[in-house]
């Protein structure tokens, strides 16, 4: 919600600047962004009643007062003689009508109906649209014009079965299903009550008899009825929060007066309907309950100072104001307190809990370290998918229809994860994930589960490269020493995957409550220390590898070399190994295979600058004498 | 020239893989507030309405119950937990005061866009005692926040809501760059939800706190993108030692 800064102040009696109204708006709790004179707010949902400028107007008066400047149509008003029935009072218990006629509906705005639509920037549509939305952006109060020319029957309001296209006063058609709160006259939906009025019945810049519609709907009433049928509504947004209940004559009374200012009016009527505003909601004082709540030491006659600042009414008992929805018990008394207060001004006091050890599920922490021993990494993938199983469990209202069940096994999320590494030139993949995983029989089951896939190069280093993950790597990792195999391992068929590497892949999946303990009892769990990394952005360009063949003539240099190559670090080299090693018997000399991949944060690397950096590099190590490079 | 069989070969460099940032800072917070003094509690990602919202003193009217914000499960008779507070309800039932809990664990929201993820994590804490007050809350946001960001982190409360706490507060602290970060929300209990849990509101009083572990993890590593830890990049994960 924007407020404007100027717009602000004529409610307030000292004038705050910019900064003061903003620092005491956020001790208020009120969050904001400030943009030249504009406060682009953003309430708490609690907060209905600070919809507007006299809601922000009324907290902030704690800190600088009010003024009391709303002009109000202080003349009497005849009453209005209407053919209204309101079929649901639950969900509107209270509502109001005011009809003007004027002479003339071309009229030059004042300049704060001028300034409201340049500054707060809606669209303007015509004088009695648009006083309506200046009145919710002063009062809170949203109030829907009919062109009261176009309502010649009865007019209904009613919670009613729609099946309808409904056509609103911004020219959107909208299909009315269900229960909805609506005005109808002559059976035709007229307004979409609390959230859009209907085009049939709206305003022009013609209309000069207007009838002014000021209701309090129930919230539950209004809720979720905006997104639903995709309006965007100002005035749902308000009820949905809940308005004042005990405003609606003063509302329409500012109302007349902002087209009294406009324009000469030639007739004004009031009605109002329902019950006027319920018994007021009283709490007792008891500042203790307050002190005990906050940790305070708050004397009474401060408490009660603090909630006269904000609009409370003391006699014998607290009165709490009609539009404070929020309001029901010393521990929301308390909240108004700390706000006045400053949270940060309430001093903290100690409290003294024992400590006592993590009690971690050590099933999981030992599966967890002898996978990562093993050069695993651990991912979490999000359990919505498209295939639906007999027990999977349906979601009512998924993201979309490709996501609508949940996982029944980690099997496909685990097989995207290889492919989706594999596209990104990884040759050595082994992850795993552990994760409840929920299904339906009659009843809703949890289990926790182990999945782990595999595929491609056992590893970087010489003696692994050019040994393939298989299902004996997996044997030996999960099966052996003990006496029957504990983990079934499968091979996964590349056929139906959208892939054109060939290396195999493996992959295993168990329940942990079937992993018999003998297993558990083999492996041991190591503390895990987190070591909060400074982590460095991963580079979307391509990647690219050189591998080189050194040949080692003089052995007393091969660790050497070896430890130079292994200490080669720069920017563009995203990673380095030796990948082969290799003693030549007869000709007495040592063969190494070294890979660097070169990946640049910046830009695809071209063959000319990878050039340039691996002379750079491997320069130094040509220099020693018997190390060359075949070919080089 | 020295012999072959004199050279040892060069050492083995295994590759060792890493555990999930995530589950490592989700850890990470269970073991600080296990050494502030609060046992861990378990529950599970599919709640009941009743848990989920109604024991929260959220209101059936509350936008979070709407479709739009929360996923409903098999026919509308559940839900994927919104947040891991059913948890401490559930344990809450099970026990009297005093408790410190701790909860941690998958959440789900509808939502999915750049900043936002159907499925989060949170870390949630809850203590009950005689005598518990806001003072106490701010007491422990602080020696949380100080053990995570430093004893000089500059830290800042302000007023928030949350059906199950009342005074609530969203915590903030002071960037390198000079701006506030919102890092966790907290509150007193609200008296309703103690009631609910058969836990007599005019003799106990409690505290209540809970973060999302992926803006903590977003902060501690600095990690600008939540969708980085999700995408199961090999290059990613491997940073994380």
């Amino acid at each position: 919600m924007k407020i404007n800064y100027q717009d602000l102040l004529s409610f307030l009696s000292e004038k705050p600047s910019k900064e003061d109204l903003s620092q005491k708006l956020f001790q208020l709790g009120h969050e904001h962004e400030i943009s030249g004179n504009i406060f682009d707010m953003e309430l708490t949902p609690n907060r209905g009643d600070c919809l507007s400028l006299i809601g922000l107007a009324r907290d902030l008066a704690v800190f600088f007062g009010k003024s009391n400047s709303i002009d109000l149509f202080n003349d009497d008003i005849e009453p209005l003689e209407i053919n209204f029935e309101n079929l649901s009072p639950k969900d509107c218990p209270k509502i109001s009508f005011l009809e003007i006629e004027i002479e003339d509906s071309k009229v030059e705005y004042k300049p704060y109906l001028k300034n409201y639509f340049n500054n707060i920037g809606g669209n303007k549509a015509n004088l009695f649209t648009d006083i309506s939305n200046y009145i919710s952006y002063e009062l809170g109060q949203p109030t829907h014009c009919f062109d009261k020319e176009t309502i010649k029957n009865k007019l209904i309001f009613e919670n009613r079965e729609c099946n309808t296209i409904f056509k609103t006063l911004l020219g959107s058609k909208v299909s009315l299903k269900d229960r909805n709160c609506v005005f109808s006259s002559n059976n035709e939906i007229i307004s979409l009550a609390g959230v859009m009025g209907g085009a049939s019945t709206a305003c022009s810049l013609n209309t000069k008899k207007v009838l002014v519609e000021c209701a309090y709907f129930n919230p539950e009433s209004i809720i979720g009825k905006s997104i639903k049928y995709n309006l965007v509504s100002d005035a749902a947004h308000k009820f949905e929060r809940g308005v004042d209940i005990a405003s609606q004559e003063m509302v329409l009374r500012r109302f007349a007066k902002v087209v009294q200012d406009h324009a000469k009016i030639k007739s004004i009527r009031f009605k109002s309907f329902g019950e006027d505003h319920n018994e007021d909601l009283n709490i007792p004082i008891d500042v203790n309950k307050i002190n005990k709540i906050l940790g305070t030491s708050l004397k009474n006659d401060e408490y009660l100072r603090h909630l006269k600042g904000l609009g409370f009414h003391i006699s014998d008992k607290i009165k709490v104001p009609s539009y404070r929805h929020d309001i029901e018990t010393n521990n929301d008394l308390a909240e108004e307190i700390a706000r006045v207060i400053g949270y940060n001004n309430i001093k903290s006091t100690p409290i003294n809990l024992q400590k006592i050890a993590k009690n971690f599920d050590a099933k999981v922490a030992k599966l967890e370290s002898l996978l990562v021993d093993n050069g695993f990494s651990e991912v979490i993938n999000f359990p919505f998918t498209l295939n639906k199983e007999k027990e999977s469990i349906n979601i009512d209202n998924p993201l979309d229809s490709n996501r609508n069940n949940l996982r029944i096994s980690l099997k496909d999320s685990l097989i995207e994860n290889l492919l989706y590494n594999e596209r990104r030139q990884k040759d050595s993949i082994k992850i795993f994930e552990i994760s409840d995983i929920y299904t339906k029989d009659k009843l809703i089951k949890q289990q926790k589960k182990l999945g782990l896939i595999i595929s491609g190069r056992q590893g970087h280093n010489y003696n692994h490269f050019s040994k393939k993950l298989d299902q004996k790597y997996l044997n030996k990792l999960l099966n052996e020493n003990h006496a029957e195999d504990i983990f079934e391992i499968n091979e996964i068929s590349r056929n139906n995957l959208n892939t054109k590497k060939k290396d195999k892949i493996f992959y295993v999946e168990t329940p942990l409550e079937d992993i018999p303990m003998s297993f558990f009892s083999k492996l041991c769990t190591q503390q895990k220390v987190v070591n909060f990394i400074n982590y460095k952005p991963i580079s979307e360009y391509p990647a690219s590898s050189r591998d080189f063949s050194f040949v080692i003539e003089d052995l007393q240099v091969v660790h050497e070399v070896i430890d130079m190559l292994n200490n080669i670090s720069d920017e563009i080299i995203k990673d380095s190994f030796l990948f082969d090693y290799y003693k030549d018997d007869k000709r007495k000399i040592i063969k190494l295979g070294y890979r660097f991949i070169f990946q640049s944060h910046l830009k695809t690397l071209s063959d000319s600058e990878t050039n340039k950096k691996v002379n750079e590099i491997l320069s130094p190590i040509l220099e020693i004498e018997g190390v060359s490079i075949p070919g080089m | 020239m020295s012999d072959l069989d004199s050279i040892n070969p060069p050492s083995i460099l295994e590759e060792p893989g890493r555990l999930h940032p995530i589950n490592q800072t989700k850890d990470y917070l269970l073991n600080l507030l296990s050494s502030l003094g609060f046992k861990e509690v378990h529950g599970p990602e599919i709640e009941t309405e009743e848990f989920n919202f109604d024991m929260l003193n959220i209101k059936k009217s509350h936008p979070a119950r709407q479709m739009h914000d929360t996923f409903y499960v098999e026919g509308k008779k559940n839900v994927l937990r919104t947040h891991t507070s059913p948890v401490q309800i559930r344990s809450m039932l099970e026990s009297k005061p005093p408790i410190a809990f701790t909860s941690a664990g998958k959440v789900y929201r509808k939502d999915d866009d750049a900043t936002h993820l159907p499925m989060f994590h949170q870390v949630e804490g809850i203590y009950v005692d005689e005598n518990v007050t806001f003072a106490n809350l701010k007491y422990l946001i602080h020696q949380i926040l100080h053990e995570l960001f430093g004893d000089n982190v500059e830290i800042r409360f302000r007023p928030s809501y949350f059906p199950f706490t009342e005074p609530s507060a969203e915590v903030d602290i002071l960037s390198d760059s000079g701006k506030w970060l919102e890092i966790l929300g907290c509150g007193v209990v609200n008296p309703i939800v103690l009631e609910n849990c058969n836990i007599d509101s005019n003799h106990y009083s409690g505290l209540a706190f809970g973060l999302g572990v992926e803006r903590i993890a977003m902060l501690k590593y600095g990690v600008n993108d939540i969708r980085e830890f999700y995408k199961s990049n090999l290059d990613f994960l491997a940073q994380f030692k």
